[in-house]
């Protein structure tokens, strides 16, 4: 029995590097030629979970709900947290669900993980819908508390707490460091700037011990996949995909091209001359003395 | 009626709005003008605090817009936790005794809309709330409007046409930058899954919509409300609460400069150039929101300091407005626009005369960045002494 069950819920993205992403000639995504991979914050909610594993002796599982082909996202989420479990729901009735429906999906997936769940992990939001509500929503459906922005955690395992530092910007003011101490269940929304540190040595010979049997297990790692559809979960087909959204998308457009704001005086930029009159403007502008 | 008013949940910092509270109930104001002229004068704008020593700050959002602020008081809500928050904005939500102090509520359920700050602590909390409340969100809103609407969707309404009244029409702009979504939270009218799902709620990116002028003749009502507050709630506890400065300081610079995809062709190198120019300008570095998704390889250094949402100028990053903004290799999508436009003057270095940026600087550099940038940062490395005299 593992002393801590932890599961992270990850998607499937647009691969937005170079030579992967394709935009169309009105710099919309095209997703066609776009390919796909584990998102950016998926795998940075695998890292702080694989912490869990090297630190606490975590047993992992990794969810996601999408289509057949996300499975390749709990591969990859694997290699990096080296998941014991891996869950893919997928079934048509899914398809066009809003936050709160894939929530539900997510909630009723992960109560079937083996053990009782400590701690969900999820990233920042997606970087395609880019919404950050799939996180909480999912939490408050598990009724676990729930702690986003996390840059650093650590679990008290005797006394069940969890231990998190939150980084929260306040528009007009600053930033503050919350540290907060909440007892688990906990749902761990993990900040982009998220990194572990592994300081001691026992630390660092787990760490090493639990990559090697990650890259194994990720290369096998159809012998560690559930696929659930919608009746193998027992989900109500009215709480999920469209029928279970309350949200629908009624209309995509281009965003006009605002007015002409501003009147541009084009500069030829092999022209040293002609930069030369820029840079005297510049410092014009930040305040200090034109040489004429 | 079950559905009445709109709800806005008011973000502060130990009594003092943040500033897109006032945004958003100066949205809210406008859109209940129209509602109140066009269906009915009995709805009203609701502000909803929580906060310990808030009673000044209620009277304040009375100024800007609101017909009743509804206020929960206590230590406990001193400082944003999620938990309590929910289960307190929740109870807010559906008590109809409170309604009554404003309103007539025969038949009060819940907010007909409900807005949220789209930050750090509003997107989070909307997500709780609407979770609790069992309705539909739809986050990082730039425009509104509310209007009946005649739908014919698969789900909703069977295939069949039917008019939806008052309808939130809530528009998104996407990651790109370049298309609007319109989300709509609707009941399901199907037979076959029947519900409602009301309110209509939404986050909304700060920096959009302009506060009303404060104006101390107008008059509301403010409501307490004593929460109910759960034991086991409140084992969430803050420890400690550090005010720390970003590594990124938008607001002291009188410079920014700012980068995009155009880096392309030397990544690496380009992202140096424009370092160096930022520190000749002593400017603070931004960046398209394309950037944060590190679309590059380049050296850890790199991609740590400069490819960060921190940086990431635009709707759904950080509004600038500094003496001068600089725009290197960034086409000007709509949303990076919405982060700078309020800049005094604007220098866009750009190859592409057919560039929307064009549209929105001063002056426009013709050229790659690798080319114009070195003999830029020479004309100005001449000129520097100048600015040294003066200090």
């Amino acid at each position: 029995m593992a002393n801590l069950n932890v599961a992270i819920i990850v998607k499937l993205e647009p691969d937005f590097s170079e030579g992967n992403v394709s935009y169309n000639a009105d710099g919309t995504l095209n997703r066609a030629e776009t390919k796909s991979i584990l998102g950016p914050h998926s795998a940075v909610a695998s890292n702080a979970a694989f912490y869990a594993k090297v630190r606490y002796g975590a047993r992992i599982a990794v969810t996601t709900m999408g289509p057949p082909i996300a499975d390749s996202a709990l591969q990859q989420a694997q290699l990096l947290c080296d998941a014991d479990e891996l869950h893919l729901y997928s079934d048509r009735m899914f398809a066009g669900a809003d936050t709160l429906a894939t929530a539900e999906v997510l909630r009723t997936g992960i109560s079937k993980v083996e053990g009782k769940m400590d701690i969900v992990f999820s990233g920042h939001r997606a970087s395609d819908g880019e919404t950050g509500q799939t996180g909480p929503q999912t939490a408050w459906k598990l009724g676990f508390t729930f702690l986003g922005n996390v840059i650093d955690y650590d679990v008290d395992v005797q006394n069940r707490t969890v231990r998190a530092k939150r980084m929260i910007s306040l528009q007009g003011f600053y930033d503050v460091v919350e540290e907060v101490e909440a007892p688990l269940p906990v749902f761990i929304a993990i900040d982009p700037s998220y990194k572990a540190s592994f300081n001691t040595v026992s630390q660092r010979l787990a760490f090493e011990k639990y990559r090697k049997e990650a890259k194994a297990r990720a290369q096998d790692y159809k012998q560690y996949l559930k696929v659930f559809n919608a009746q193998q979960l027992g989900v109500d087909p009215k709480l999920v995909g469209l029928p279970g959204s309350p949200t629908i998308v009624y209309k995509v457009e281009r965003i006009p091209k605002a007015k002409a704001s501003r009147k541009a005086e084009v500069v030829d930029g092999a022209s040293r001359e002609q930069l030369a009159k820029v840079a005297a403007k510049m410092y014009e502008v930040l305040g200090g003395m034109v040489i004429k | 009626m079950k559905y009445q008013h709109l709800y806005v949940v008011i973000e502060h910092e130990d009594g003092k709005p943040v500033p897109v509270s006032l945004e958003m109930l100066g949205e809210a104001r406008r859109l209940m003008d129209g509602y109140n002229r066009k269906y009915s004068a009995d709805e009203k704008v609701v502000a909803v605090v929580l906060g310990h020593n808030v009673r000044k700050l209620c009277e304040e959002l009375v100024l800007y817009g609101a017909d009743a602020v509804i206020y929960a008081d206590s230590p406990e809500l001193s400082y944003a936790r999620n938990l309590i928050d929910t289960k307190v904005i929740s109870q807010i939500a559906t008590n109809k005794e409170l309604a009554a102090k404003f309103s007539d509520t025969s038949g009060f359920v819940k907010p007909r809309y409900m807005f949220f700050a789209a930050d750090n602590i509003g997107r989070q909390l909307s997500s709780t709330v609407l979770a609790e409340l069992e309705s539909g969100l739809a986050s990082d809103i730039n425009k509104l409007v509310i209007e009946d609407l005649e739908i014919r969707h698969e789900h909703k309404t069977k295939g069949q046409a039917m008019k939806y009244e008052k309808t939130l029409e809530m528009y998104r702009p996407d990651f790109s930058g370049f298309l609007w979504t319109t989300i709509l939270c609707l009941d399901n009218r199907n037979p076959a899954i029947e519900r409602e799902y009301h309110p209509q709620a939404c986050s909304i990116i700060p920096g959009v919509f302009a506060p009303i002028e404060r104006d101390i003749a107008r008059r509301g009502t403010i409501v307490d409300y004593v929460p109910k507050f759960d034991e086991r709630d409140l084992h969430v506890k803050i420890i400690n609460r550090k005010i720390v400065k970003s590594a990124v300081d938008f607001d002291s610079k009188k410079g920014v400069m700012s980068f995009g995809r155009g880096i392309k062709d030397s990544p690496e190198e380009n992202i140096k150039l424009v370092a160096e120019l930022a520190k000749e300008l002593e400017a603070e570095v931004g960046v398209s929101l394309p950037i944060s998704k590190k679309p590059f390889a380049v050296s850890e250094g790199a991609s740590s300091t400069y490819m960060i949402p921190d940086r990431v100028i635009g709707t759904s990053g950080r509004k600038v407005a500094p003496m001068l903004y600089v725009a290197a290799g960034i086409s000007g999508a709509m949303q990076h626009i919405a982060g700078m436009k309020e800049a005094g003057f604007v220098v866009a270095i750009n190859p592409d005369e057919n560039s929307p940026i064009k549209d929105e600087c001063d002056i426009f550099i013709k050229g790659r960045m690798e080319d114009v940038i070195p003999l830029l940062l020479e004309e100005l490395r001449k000129r520097k002494p100048a600015i040294e005299v003066r200090k």
